[in-house]
């Protein structure tokens, strides 16, 4: 039973420390090892849920949702007032996205999204976060010098365009509703989503490339 | 927890590496504890709790090893704490200790198993209570000063800062509380803070960041 004992638990992080191989590789195959020979995990189990998020559960799921929302207002509306419900039209709902919140970007707000505290993703419609996003340098910097850390990305930010920030410190997931490019009136939901890059649904990429084919 | 955990405006970790593989899991072991972390039985513990475990890790460990790593790390330490696993069976010096719990592990699950139930985990954290918010939109507020012992999101760089209320989100799992086993909830709210209330530095820029806080990290201004 869990005894919510922190004391206890920092004790355990020492003692882990001298007791684990300090390789990630051989640590985790020792938790598998373990929770396997304890009947606690199912290994053909986990081969399914790396396979999911490998093949299917990832950004072509978020980039789709904002090429619905550039081709179909009434789907924009939905989905800026309730995105969970938006989301879940398209079958995405799911892992951290019971909370999921659109943020738009316009010719004068640029949106950036961050977890200080942790690393909170839209698993269900970004799949695995990107390592960059993980990392203490993004993690420390996005929110005191945001226009620098656009700026390793190559994305200069004009002074006229006022950047926003989003820390999720809560249950609240954030995803970025990219400005549609020029010239694309009359490409269809596909060729749309093509163009739609997972940084720039996270904050870290804004201007979008047209390729003939939408091959952004 | 003022811990390392807390790194928002910490400075000194020098440049992102903005191309680095991620695609999407670099390594075999991460997908392995990707999968474990969604599949394996636990023991009852709340999101919070687990969320602490992963802050009490070493400073030196969870600033410089791989995030998936930790992952693993907190789920050993989740394990032991509540007797699933012992430190002597972490590194196989001890035969298997019995689980004291009732056991019932799931039949095999097929990627399209998981894809049909994913939205079943849509997890939604808030409750509808009886007491209304304290503050609306636009009001002025200044978080709390002082941080906690404990597990909290009231992140350092915003405690003791002047901000608004950006929106309110109803009523939320509180973690202060929830970390430590109790579930309660409490009124959550979109505060915006100007960058330049925030850093030395910034003092002229428009720029702003959101946070979602919790009631009672916040009084009116």
């Amino acid at each position: 039973m869990t005894n919510y004992d922190a004391q206890e638990v920092v004790r355990i992080h020492q003692e882990l420390r001298e007791r684990l191989p300090r390789d990630p590789a051989s640590r985790v195959e020792a938790l598998e090892k373990i929770l396997t020979e304890k009947g606690l995990v199912d290994p053909q189990s986990i081969d399914a849920w790396v396979e999911a998020y490998q093949d299917h559960i990832g950004p072509k799921r978020g980039a789709h949702v904002v090429a619905k929302a550039w081709n179909d207002t009434g789907f924009k509306r939905r989905l800026m007032a309730d995105a969970p419900a938006a989301i879940d039209e398209l079958g995405y709902l799911g892992r951290a996205t019971g909370h999921l919140k659109v943020v738009e970007n316009t010719t004068t707000v640029h949106n950036l999204v961050v977890c200080t505290l942790c690393s909170c993703y839209p698993f269900s419609i970004l799949g695995m976060a990107p390592a960059w996003y993980k990392v203490a340098a993004y993690r420390s910097r996005a929110v005191r010098d945001p226009r620098g850390v656009l700026e390793e990305f190559g994305v200069e930010i004009s002074n006229d365009i006022e950047v926003r920030v989003w820390d999720s410190t809560a249950e609240l997931r954030y995803l970025v509703l990219p400005q549609r490019p020029d010239g694309t009136e009359h490409f269809d939901e596909d060729a749309l989503a093509n163009l739609v890059t997972r940084n720039s649904m996270i904050g870290t990429d804004r201007d979008l490339k047209v390729t003939a084919l939408g091959e952004g | 927890m003022d811990g390392a955990h807390d790194l928002g405006g910490q400075q000194g970790f020098g440049p992102i590496e903005v191309d680095s593989v991620s695609e999407p899991f670099n390594e075999e072991w991460e997908g392995r504890e990707w999968g474990m972390a969604q599949c394996a039985l636990t023991p009852e513990l709340t999101i919070d709790w687990w969320r602490h475990c992963r802050e009490l890790i070493l400073p030196e460990d969870y600033l410089t090893r791989p995030y998936l790593d930790s992952w693993a790390q907190t789920d050993f330490a989740t394990y032991i704490e509540a007797g699933w696993i012992s430190l002597e069976e972490a590194d196989h010096r001890g035969s298997l200790i019995e689980v004291d719990e009732p056991l019932d592990l799931p039949p095999t699950v097929s990627v399209e198993d998981i894809l049909k139930d994913e939205r079943n985990h849509a997890v939604r954290y808030h409750k509808v209570v009886e007491s209304k918010p304290l503050f609306s939109e636009g009001q002025n507020i200044v978080t709390n000063k002082e941080g906690v012992a404990g597990h909290t999101r009231l992140p350092r760089y915003v405690r003791g800062i002047k901000g608004a209320i950006n929106a309110y989100h109803g009523t939320h799992v509180f973690p202060d509380l929830s970390a430590q086993g109790k579930t309660t909830h409490q009124h959550l709210y979109s505060v915006v803070f100007a960058c330049a209330d925030l850093w030395p530095e910034t003092h002229n820029s428009k720029d702003k960041v959101f946070l979602d806080l919790w009631e009672s990290y916040l009084t009116e201004a």
